[in-house]
């Protein structure tokens, strides 16, 4: 039963990613405008065109392409930037650790956030303090991550200019690590140097994508809490001696928790998502200002190497969180 | 203030009432003896859980005491500030819930459940408390102690969980148990162990016990007094063998009337009369009249 | 029992303010937007490098008459962003509309029909859930070409998944309820019963994800405009403009200030009503 829905779940999840392979791969083949003649400088022959048409095998029909191209994925290899003249795959895994570093703090943050406001919320229920929680988790709600971004720029770019606003880490920093995982890779090797510079350059962009989703986490855990708050496992624990910070924290937090972790596997990848624009705002150099980039320059192989990235990180983030679900969820595992 | 020669409970004139100034409790009053067991017996929104919750300091959320003392071993508990309360009630008082099935906490084992009362608000050490827990686990007839403390509550059926939480409420050696409907969630079978049980471990420790039920027949097996209540109003306040025997009160009449006897099943039971019920609720309107009255 | 009397207090003031402060707003911006060439003080266009990087009216060293200030080529902040309403408005109506269109149409079919119409359209949502939006957004336009119809075009071809996601669920509850059993027996044709039993039930979500839309779009055509791949960089969007106080941060914040203003009241108002729909529609919530 078990193993059923989890080929089902693999299965649809093959369809998906070739799906995926097949939109990047039209959408990008039918862009108007010779890229090759990009590449060229002016005054550049015929002849010069074709050639070069023919190394990166534009002179195919399409489904030829598209299967050359497709087995070429499968083993990794995501053709040569036209720009930047290097392998996709090797600039991509390059700015990977970047993208990855700012979503988990993003992460981080949202979670330490969302999950405090809603434990002081559950706390001082049925107060103004609640409702005043409430009316600013519900508008901090609705603003997306790139107005986040703005408003921190001119907040602390300009109002009260404490933090850095553009970039990854300071440029005259001396970095020679082997990975660019500048927080990790810093902390093994003791340069607390590049990981305090990395970590306040990513303080700004981490909390425009962490702010929305802080917001939803407060509301749903402290809805849920507050439904066990009535429960009375709960009442008898206060009888007990505790206070109700402590009812909070040791008894109803791990009661309440399931729903808000089913909502932050799911919205992880809207996080993701969300850090294309606000690298951009913050001129943070990881993946999705890069892709930016490709698009402005019609680096066609770069543009299709980030997207099936991020799709496939998309993806596999799903299926985890749905396996993940159905394994620790007793009652699905069980029927 | 000695506490040596004190009641365990005393209630002097309660009032608790809802934000629209609707009373819950009118004017209340009743003491506990040490080793003392008090019934309080009123049908459903008599209020009598509201006692037991008012000592306990667990009303709920809108519901207010708005006027009366109440002395937990000769303390005065409403003129504390919450943590000190809160440490007072922790320290001589203890709650057998109503429905054993919600009282436990889903995602944690009954071991710790017991244990860590004891050791973080008691101030036990960690061998004392489980020494404790095991042995009381066994004083409740559960079979193998050490496997229901490794055990999670959906492990266990409804009886074992009511023993084990009857378990956690004697653990700390409370002077003051207060038992809220604690069979009535229970199988008809099942109940008679409960209750036979609660009594059992109250005469061993010799813990008062504010037992808080709907049942005649209960109040006959388990309790020394009886507290009758009406609407949050007290109707009669008597030893139970008086109660049973000669009992003063008109409602406290009816309330027997309409207690099937499962001993004498020829006896005719009748629900309490509708007028009654009336001119109780007359009366207790010209009494707030009266309270409002006096309060200006 | 602690929240009887919670909600009732929140009620009175707030509720009616968060229906008619949004309103409001979306009114005023509409206005700025039709009668745009008649308030705007200056020509949205129009440059003049003697004024460039004037301050705004509450800053000293202003020159009077640019009350929001300048930007860096001399243009007149106010102008630019009531001119701005209108490229924002416009994306807002018809790509939400468009993608409402798409998204409803494939969800009430799904929905409805089952079988091999929702496994194909179920699939092909997940596919477009696999993409991140911004950079989907992006793509499509680079491949379209920048121009308002492709705004339009790419901000549909992304969002009708949030239609078709919401109403194929709304329409599979309504096919199981009563009335469309009786409706068919009746002798309706299946069209007819979803078109004329269905659809209305529906259309209740329809137009909160419809409010919800609109405030998306206008998001989604400003990073469009922020990374310059919207309409054309002659016309004035509130995008376009951010992007130009976002690199002049240090000269000139007042050209990043108000068009961010702008932007972040027309989404929270569209925001806000949107969700106060959803939840005036559903009697879950209620």
């Amino acid at each position: 039963m078990l193993l059923k829905t989890v080929l089902t779940r693999l299965a649809t999840t093959v369809v998906t990613l070739f799906g995926v392979a097949v939109v990047v791969f039209t959408l990008v083949r039918v862009a108007p405008g010779n890229p090759i003649a990009m590449m060229l400088p002016p005054g550049a022959t015929e002849e010069d065109i074709a050639n070069l048409t023919r190394l990166y095998g534009f002179d195919k029909s399409l489904p030829e392409q598209f299967v050359i191209w497709l087995g070429g994925v499968l083993q990794g290899d995501f053709g040569t930037s036209i720009t930047l003249r290097q392998p996709v795959m090797e600039l991509v895994l390059g700015r990977l650790p970047a993208t990855l570093e700012l979503s988990f703090m993003a992460l981080v943050i949202a979670v330490a956030l969302g999950g405090t406001i809603a434990v002081i919320g559950a706390r001082k229920r049925g107060t103004g303090t609640e409702v005043g929680l409430d009316l600013t988790n519900g508008a901090v709600l609705s603003v997306p991550d790139f107005l986040w971004g703005l408003i921190f720029v001119l907040l602390f770019g300009v109002l009260w200019p404490v933090l850095s606003i553009s970039g990854r880490v300071d440029p005259r920093l001396d970095i020679d690590f082997t990975t660019n995982f500048y927080v990790i890779e810093g902390l093994l090797r003791g340069r607390l140097d590049v990981v305090g510079s990395t970590l306040s350059h990513m303080l700004m962009p981490a909390m425009s994508l962490a702010l929305p989703l802080a917001a939803m986490i407060a509301q749903l855990l402290k809805q849920s809490l507050k439904e066990v708050l009535h429960l009375d496992y709960t009442t008898l624990a206060r009888v007990r001696g505790f206070s109700e910070t402590a009812v909070i924290l040791r008894e109803a937090l791990r009661n309440a928790a399931l729903p808000t972790l089913t909502l932050i596997g799911v919205q992880f990848t809207f996080l993701i998502g969300g850090t294309v624009i606000v690298e951009r705002i913050f001129a943070y150099e990881g993946l999705g200002n890069m892709a930016i980039d490709a698009v402005i320059n019609r680096d066609l192989p770069l543009i299709q190497g980030i997207v099936i990235l991020f799709a496939a990180l998309f993806i596999v983030i799903n299926l985890l969180v749905d396996l993940s679900y159905t394994l620790l969820n007793p009652r699905l595992r069980h029927g | 203030m000695s506490s040596l020669h004190a009641h365990t409970l005393d209630v002097i004139k309660l009032n608790i009432a809802l934000p629209n100034g609707h009373r819950l409790l009118r004017n209340v009053s009743l003491t506990l003896e040490p080793g003392e067991v008090r019934a309080l017996v009123g049908e459903s929104g008599a209020g009598k859980s509201m006692i037991g919750k008012s000592v306990l300091g667990i009303l709920p959320p809108n519901v207010a005491i708005t006027e009366g003392e109440i002395l937990l071993e000769g303390q005065h508990l409403n003129m504390m500030t919450p943590p000190t309360r809160r440490k007072i009630v922790a320290q001589s008082a203890a709650l057998i819930p109503q429905d054993p099935l919600t009282a436990l906490n889903p995602v944690r084992k009954i071991g710790p459940q017991i244990i860590d009362p004891l050791v973080r608000i008691q101030g036990w050490n960690a061998r004392e408390a489980e020494t404790r827990a095991l042995d009381l686990l066994d004083r409740v007839h559960i079979r193998d102690p050490k496997r229901v403390m490794q055990s999670y509550p959906h492990e266990l059926s409804g009886g074992m969980r009511q023993r084990v939480l009857i378990a956690a409420a004697f653990a700390p050696s409370p002077r003051l148990i207060v038992a809220d409907e604690p069979t009535t969630a229970l199988d008809v079978t099942v109940q008679k162990q409960i209750l036979r049980l609660i009594r059992e471990l109250q005469q061993e420790t010799g813990t008062a016990v504010l037992f808080v039920t709907h049942d005649m027949g209960v109040v006959a097996k388990i309790s020394q007094k009886v507290t009758v209540l009406f609407a949050g109003k007290v109707m009669e306040d008597a030893p139970t063998r008086e109660v049973f025997t000669n009992p003063q009160h008109p409602y406290t009449r009816a309330l027997i009337a309409a207690t099937p006897s499962y001993a004498d099943l020829e006896r005719p039971f009748s629900p309490v009369p509708a007028s009654l019920i009336a001119d109780l609720h007359a009366q207790i309107a010209q009494d707030d009249l009266l309270y409002r009255g006096g309060r200006i | 029992m602690a929240d009887i009397t919670a909600p009732r207090a929140r009620r009175i003031g707030p509720i009616n303010l968060r229906l008619w402060l949004p309103l409001f707003w979306i009114a005023l911006v509409i206005a700025a937007a039709l009668f745009a060439p008649l308030i705007a003080p200056h020509d949205p266009l129009e440059q003049d490098l003697m004024l460039e990087r004037l301050p705004p009216w509450f800053v000293a060293g202003t020159e009077p008459g640019y009350w929001l200030g300048t930007d860096s080529l001399g243009r007149d902040v106010l102008s630019r962003m009531i001119f701005g309403a209108r490229i924002a408005l416009i994306v807002s109506f018809t790509a939400a509309l468009a993608a409402c269109l798409v998204g409803t149409t494939l969800g009430l079919i799904a929905g409805f029909f089952g079988g091999w119409w929702d496994r194909v359209i179920s699939r092909l949502v997940d596919i477009w859930m696999a993409f991140p939006p911004v950079l989907f957004a992006v793509l499509l336009v680079a491949v379209l070409g920048t121009g308002l119809g492709s705004v339009i075009l790419a901000i549909a071809v992304i969002d009708w998944t949030r239609f078709a996601r919401v109403i194929r669920a709304e329409t599979m509850v309504q096919a199981r309820m009563d009335y469309v059993d009786s409706a068919r027996i009746g002798g309706a044709h299946r069209m007819t019963t979803l078109i004329s039993e269905i659809l209305p039930n529906v259309l209740p979500s329809v137009i909160a994800l419809l409010t919800l839309e609109m405030g998306i779009a206008v998001i989604v055509e400003a990073i469009l405009s922020f990374v310059n791949l919207s309409i054309s960089s002659d016309d004035p969007t509130w995008g376009a403009m951010i992007a130009e106080g976002r690199g002049a941060i240090h000269f000139a914040w007042w050209v990043l200030l108000f068009p961010l203003i702008a932007l972040f009241l027309t989404v929270l108002s569209f925001s806000t009503l949107g969700e106060g729909l959803k939840r005036h529609f559903d009697p879950v919530l209620q």
